[in-house]
Formats: structure tokens, C-alpha cells, sequence
């Protein structure tokens, strides 16, 4: 099948394929980042519990593979009567995921800013919250634009998991699948899914970088 | 209030009575009682580990002490809390590593405490931190970051920025340890200036010669006690202990 | 002074708390203790209610067959693992030695494929080796079907890694080395290579973590690893949530230990490189 074939029977199929990419990848990242602070936000609060929580979290949601979490959530959530559409099921696993990996970011973020700032504010009389609001979270964000730029691309790349579940409309991993399935897509019908990806990966990067250069924290 | 004044004279800026602190099994602070008057400038050295940096640090509670009392004007130190902050902001500290606040220019890292604490507008705030600035001789960096910076210029803006809460005392952790020798009479030069404007001043330093020049009163401390204190030219001349002899001999072999 | 300077930065947040902190602290720890066991108790209220507590979907854990099955299924993810991360190691040096080579048409080259592999989801690449070859009449194995594609997804995050391992090593060894006469290509075996290793092995190691999330897909290609092998268990024993939740936590133990022996490794080896 040559690319125009491929992409005259299946074209539409990519570009809502790509369309249903983004929008999880979009809609995950928002709450990978809402749930990421509340997770380091538990982390570091003084509350024992919390923070042996937060931290049992985050070890979790890094150590289980996508699939494994994806298929207990689409599979073995219902037989507990919590029952999620498809598309929900891929975008919580993929929120649950992303935020384990923002909240280490953000913890390492603190870790650069060092006892000693956080000392001198206090010598100035800085008071809890405005060391954290004035100091540490300033800091945190501008250090962590490059890991958060490539926790984006790492959430549009587990959106893929979506092909495990029958979607509608397919993202650009099922659409392949769904290809080949029909037809004999050969070569051509992955690379043109791989091309959304790297594509958008690319122009993340690019963006992600530029934010970097000019927010980075000279040290 | 004329009587509130004159007895606000006589009531040590800084005092610390009996102060007690462990870590551990390590017992860093014997006992150690020092009282220090408006003005006067209390230069405390000894030998690493002699928990000199940790009495400093006791002044405005970045050490917690296990007994004892400190007094600020007399007034006990406070705990934690708008109390505790409140004090702090009248003290002034300098760290070994500046703790310059990476993400913010020179300017904003002096106006900080002032805007925030003492809630002071932006221009009033900003016009005292570029005088002081020019005080202390960075004013050109005043819009660069700390990393811009070398060490001794760092070190200059960090006092500023203690200066700018306008404090009553100053506190000097070991202010030029962490320079490089050509930058350390740069920041040096800029103590002495305050010195002579009548800043009440606690420095722990290794800079002999600054303390002969400038201290009202030298300590000497080791293994968490003040062994000995007294006039520069009496320490330095004749020290009444061993130990002490022993340090400043350790010393000369330099 | 040296206490304070081995304070974890999340513990550094707070100072020594004062009588009303303390207090305050007691009090939220008190709270936030009994919203998190209400919690957990939530959720087992939920297995309960549901009877997924009922013995006949645990009781097959006590069987010998089950851990058996389990085990052999271990042993393929592991096998996948491994050879996976084998060829992962070799191609993701090739691709550095070529982005670093200072040949132009090389170095672009291995760049285009280094952020091809990182930039398309694996499971993308394992449709690949499962359709294509077919496709072209050629009989893969399952096995390869499935670490093949892993270790290309692998290898391009691996060439990253050396390169950040080579990046490492202080720029005057190299001019050091140049200087008394050493081509590149032995400046870069004799020098840098086995210094950048050394950074890397940590990074190496925990990257075998992705490796073994990466089989889980196995199914796909059915293959029979863990979660392969998991799920033949639950057709015969109809066990779904009890299966998949042990799996989930084989799995997490499996990568922790991995995570763990990378940071040991690290301390290990940061110890080495001071001295």
C-alpha cells in the first residue's frame, strides 16, 4: 500500500488518531501537575502520614508497569463497581503515572534550592509561608521546566496504552493496530503515527527549551 | 520613656545565660554565658568544631539549645511564630555560603526582607538597597544574579541585605571562610566600615588581624566552652590559657 | 553545623518546632492518621462488599502450581529483560559513538534514529515487530518480536545516557590526552569511555526499569511472561482482581529492588571517585 492509498482510505483515521492523542495527552498533563503538587505537598508536610503516603505514592505509581495499572483499572475496578469509561481508563492511568514522576521532579526541584537560602530567610524573618511562596516555590518551578518538558513528551507516549483498550475514537498507536488489521499497512502505516509522535515530541522539546533558557536559575 | 531609654542602655543587646546544647553524644555548647552591649563588637574565635559557628547560629534560633536562656534587649528569645520572625528581622546574618537567593537579582535579594517583612513600598525599599549597595561597593551588580557574581561580592550584597532590615545587631558566621585570599579584605574592609558606624557586631572568624584591629572583646572557645575572653591586645599578647596558647601558636605556623 | 548540613532538604523546610508547633503538628499528624485509615478502610470496605475478599479468589495463592506458573512466567520477563537490555547497551553505545563521532552524515544519522526510539511509545514499536515481519513473510519468534522492540525503545534513552556519561568526563583529559598524540578514536576507548561508564551505571541500571515495564506488553505477542502467564491463571481460576493486584506488586517489588540497586550502586561508586 503506497501513502497515498494508505492515507486516502485512512487518513482520517490518523488525524483523529492524532487529535485523541493530544487531547488525553492535554487533559492527563493538567492533572499530572494538580495531582503532582498534592502529592509533594504531602511529601514535605510535617505530617508523618501524609508523608509516608505521598512517599508510598510515588513509589508505586513509578515502579508498575502502564499496562499492568491500565488493565487493573479497566478491568479490576469494575469488579468493585467502580466502572470507568474507556477513555477515562487510559487518562487516570496515565494521570496516576505522570504525577509519581512530577512529584519526584518537584522534589528534586526543592532539593537544589539548599538549607542555606532557606536560612537567610528566616534570618530575615520571612515567615513559613512566605520562605515557601517567596523562595522555594519560585525556585522549585523554574528549576523543573526541562523535567516537567520531558515528563509531557513521557505523557503523550503513555497515552499509547490507549490501543489496549477499544477506544473510540482510537489514538495514534490503536489506529495502527486497527490498520493492519484491515489491511497489509507495511511500513508506512507505522511511520506515519511514529512521525505524529516524534513530530509532537519535537515541537514540546523545542518549546520546553526555550522556556528553560530564559527562566533557568544560574548556579 | 526617657527612663525606658536609659534603662534600654544598660540592658545587653545580646545575652546568653548557661546555654546548654547537644547533638547527640556530642555535648557543643558547655555552659556558655555572653553578654554583649550596644556597640560592641565581640569577635569569637577557636579552634574547627569548638562550637563557635553554633553559638552564633543559637542568637536567632537557626540552632535550637537544649538549657539556658537568650536574651535579645533583654527579652527572651522566642520559640517559633510572628514573635520569633519578628526578632530575626532585627538581627542581622551572614553566612559562610552568602545564601544569596539564586533566583532573584542582587536588588531584589536585599528588598526582599523589607518589602516582605517590614512591608515597605517597592521604591522606598529599592532607594535604600541601592545606597547600601553602593555602600558595600556592588551597586553596578545590583541587576545581575548572585551567579554573576564573584564570592567577595556575593559576600557584600548578603550584608546588605542584613542592612537593609536595618538590624540591631549583626551576626558574621564565619564571613570570609569560604572566599578566595584576594576577596577576603574586600568584605573585610566593609566590616570595618560598619564597625566604626557603631554596629553591634558577634563575627566568628579565623582573621586574627581583623580581630586584633577592630574587636571590642575577643572569646575564645573550644570543645563548646568560652575558655577565655578579653581586650584583642591582652588575648593576643598574653593568653591566660594552654589551649589558647596552643591555637594562636597553631596558628602562626601558617 | 554538620547536623543541620545532613538535613534532608524536606526536613529543612521546618525549624526546630517551638511548644504551639509542636502541638499543632501532634494534632494534624492525629488527623491526617485517621483520614488515611478511614481511607484504607474504605477500600477494603469495598473488596468486602463486593466479596473480593472471598477465600476462592486467594485461596489459589496457596497453591504451589501458582507460584509455579508465576515463577516461569518471571522467567521469561526476565530473559526479555535482560537480552533487551543486552542489545539496548550495545546499540545505544553505537548510536552515541556515532552522534559523537565528528562525522556529519554519521552523527545526524544516529541522532534521527537516537530521537525516533525516544520518541515513539513502545507499544508502537511492538505492533511493528509483530505485523511487519509477518507482513513480509518472515517467521519472528515471540520472543524477539517482543525484545526486540524493547530494546530499540531502550537504546535510544541508553545513547542519551553514555552521551550524558561522556559529557562528564572534564574536557582537559581529552585535550590532555589529544595532545600527547592520541587519535580521537583512542582518546575516546582509552579515556573518556571507561570514565563515562563508570558515571553511567547507575542511570544504565535504573533505566532497567523501563526494560521491564516495557515486556509487560507480552500479551501482545503472547508471550509468556508474568503478566502473560497471569493472565492464563485468571481464565482458569477466575480470579481477576486478586491475580492482577499480586502481579501489579510482584512487578513494584521487582522495580524497586532495581531502583534501589542503582542508588546503591551510585553511593557506591560516588564513594570511589572522590578518593
Amino acid at each position: 500500500m503506497g501513502l497515498s492509498e494508505l492515507l486516502s482510505t485512512y487518513g482520517e483515521k490518523y488525524l483523529q488518531g492524532l487529535l485523541a492523542t493530544w487531547s488525553m495527552t492535554a487533559v492527563s498533563f493538567v492533572f499530572v501537575m494538580m495531582l503532582a503538587v498534592l502529592v509533594t505537598v504531602a511529601r514535605v508536610s510535617p505530617y508523618r502520614p501524609l508523608r509516608v503516603v505521598g512517599d508510598l505514592y510515588v513509589q508505586v505509581f513509578r515502579n508498575i508497569p502502564g499496562v499492568a495499572l491500565l488493565i487493573i483499572i479497566a478491568y479490576a475496578l469494575p469488579e468493585l463497581r467502580i466502572v470507568l469509561d474507556w477513555r477515562t481508563c487510559v487518562i487516570v492511568t496515565t494521570i496516576l503515572l505522570g504525577s509519581a514522576f512530577g512529584s519526584e521532579n518537584f522534589m528534586s526541584g526543592i532539593n537544589t534550592i539548599g538549607v542555606g537560602q532557606i536560612e537567610a530567610a528566616r534570618s530575615l524573618g520571612l515567615t513559613f509561608t512566605q520562605i515557601i511562596r517567596r523562595v522555594v516555590i519560585p525556585q522549585a518551578l523554574r528549576t523543573t521546566v526541562l523535567p516537567m518538558t520531558n515528563l509531557l513528551i513521557a505523557v503523550m507516549l503513555t497515552t499509547a496504552l490507549g490501543s489496549q483498550v477499544p477506544l473510540s475514537p482510537q489514538e495514534l498507536t490503536g489506529v495502527v493496530s486497527y490498520v493492519n488489521t484491515r489491511a497489509t499497512g507495511g511500513i508506512l502505516a507505522f511511520l506515519v503515527s511514529a512521525l505524529c509522535y516524534v513530530g509532537t515530541a519535537f515541537v514540546i522539546s523545542l518549546v520546553g527549551n526555550r522556556i528553560d533558557r530564559k527562566v533557568r536559575i544560574l548556579r | 520613656m526617657s527612663q525606658e531609654q536609659a534603662a534600654e542602655k544598660n540592658v545587653p543587646v545580646i545575652e546568653l545565660r548557661h546555654v546548654d546544647k547537644h547533638y547527640g553524644d556530642l555535648h557543643v555548647l558547655r555552659d556558655v554565658s555572653l553578654s554583649v552591649a550596644r556597640g560592641e563588637v565581640v569577635v569569637i574565635i577557636g579552634p574547627s568544631g569548638s562550637g563557635k559557628s553554633t553559638l552564633c547560629r543559637t542568637i536567632n534560633r537557626l540552632e535550637t539549645i537544649d538549657s539556658g536562656e537568650i536574651l535579645i534587649e533583654g527579652e527572651p528569645l522566642p520559640q517559633e511564630g510572628r514573635e520569633l520572625a519578628r526578632m530575626r528581622s532585627e538581627l542581622g546574618m551572614v553566612f559562610q555560603q552568602f545564601n544569596l537567593f539564586a533566583h532573584m537579582s542582587i536588588l531584589d535579594n536585599v528588598t526582599l526582607g523589607p518589602r516582605e517583612v517590614l512591608g515597605q513600598p517597592k521604591e522606598e525599599a529599592e532607594k535604600y538597597a541601592l545606597e547600601l549597595l553602593a555602600r558595600v561597593g556592588v551597586a553596578e551588580q545590583a541587576h545581575k544574579v548572585p551567579a554573576q557574581l564573584s564570592g567577595g561580592q556575593q559576600q557584600r550584597a548578603a550584608i546588605a541585605r542584613s542592612l537593609a532590615m536595618r538590624p540591631k545587631a549583626m551576626l558574621f558566621d564565619e564571613p570570609t571562610s569560604a572566599l578566595d585570599p584576594e576577596m577576603i579584605n574586600e568584605v573585610l574592609d566593609v566590616m570595618v566600615e560598619l564597625v566604626r558606624g557603631g554596629m553591634t557586631m558577634i563575627v566568628v572568624t579565623h582573621e586574627m588581624g581583623f580581630a586584633r584591629r577592630v574587636a571590642d572583646r575577643v572569646v575564645f572557645m573550644a570543645d563548646g566552652q568560652i575558655v577565655e575572653e578579653g581586650a584583642p591586645d591582652d588575648f593576643f599578647d598574653h593568653p591566660r590559657s594552654q589551649r589558647a596558647r596552643d591555637f594562636l601558636d597553631s596558628i602562626k605556623g601558617h | 553545623m554538620s547536623a543541620a548540613r545532613t538535613l534532608s532538604m524536606r526536613d529543612a523546610l521546618y525549624e526546630a518546632p517551638g511548644p504551639r508547633t509542636r502541638r499543632r503538628v501532634r494534632i494534624g499528624t492525629a488527623v491526617s492518621a485517621v483520614v488515611v485509615l478511614l481511607a484504607i478502610a474504605a477500600v477494603v470496605r469495598q473488596f468486602w462488599v463486593t466479596g473480593q475478599l472471598a477465600p476462592r479468589y486467594w485461596s489459589l495463592f496457596l497453591q504451589w502450581t501458582t507460584w509455579r506458573f508465576l515463577g516461569q512466567g518471571l522467567l521469561g520477563t526476565v530473559a526479555v529483560a535482560l537480552t533487551a537490555g543486552a542489545i539496548a547497551l550495545v546499540l545505544g553505545l553505537v548510536l552515541m559513538l556515532g552522534r559523537t563521532s565528528g562525522v556529519r552524515p554519521l552523527a545526524a544519522l544516529c541522532r534521527v534514529v537516537t530521537d525516533f526510539f525516544r520518541g515513539v511509545p513502545s507499544l508502537l514499536l511492538i505492533y511493528f515487530f509483530f505485523f511487519v515481519p509477518a507482513q513480509l513473510g518472515l517467521k519472528l519468534p515471540s520472543f524477539w518480536m517482543l525484545t526486540l522492540p524493547v530494546a530499540l525503545a531502550a537504546s535510544g534513552v541508553l545513547a542519551e545516557v553514555f552521551r550524558a556519561g561522556v559529557n562528564a568526563v572534564p574536557r582537559g583529559q581529552v585535550e590532555a590526552a589529544l595532545s600527547i598524540g592520541l587519535s580521537r578514536g583512542k582518546t575516546m576507548r582509552k579515556i573518556v569511555l571507561p570514565q563515562a561508564v563508570r558515571y553511567v551505571i547507575p542511570s544504565l541500571i535504573a533505566q532497567l526499569v523501563v526494560v521491564v515495564k516495557d515486556t509487560t506488553v507480552a500479551y501482545v505477542v503472547s508471550y509468556p511472561d508474568l503478566m502473560q502467564n497471569a493472565r492464563v491463571l485468571i481464565t482458569s481460576y477466575d480470579a481477576l482482581v486478586s491475580l492482577y493486584l499480586v502481579i501489579a506488586v510482584i512487578y513494584i517489588l521487582i522495580n524497586y529492588a532495581i531502583n534501589k540497586a542503582s542508588v546503591a550502586v551510585a553511593n557506591r561508586t560516588g564513594v570511589k571517585i572522590v578518593r
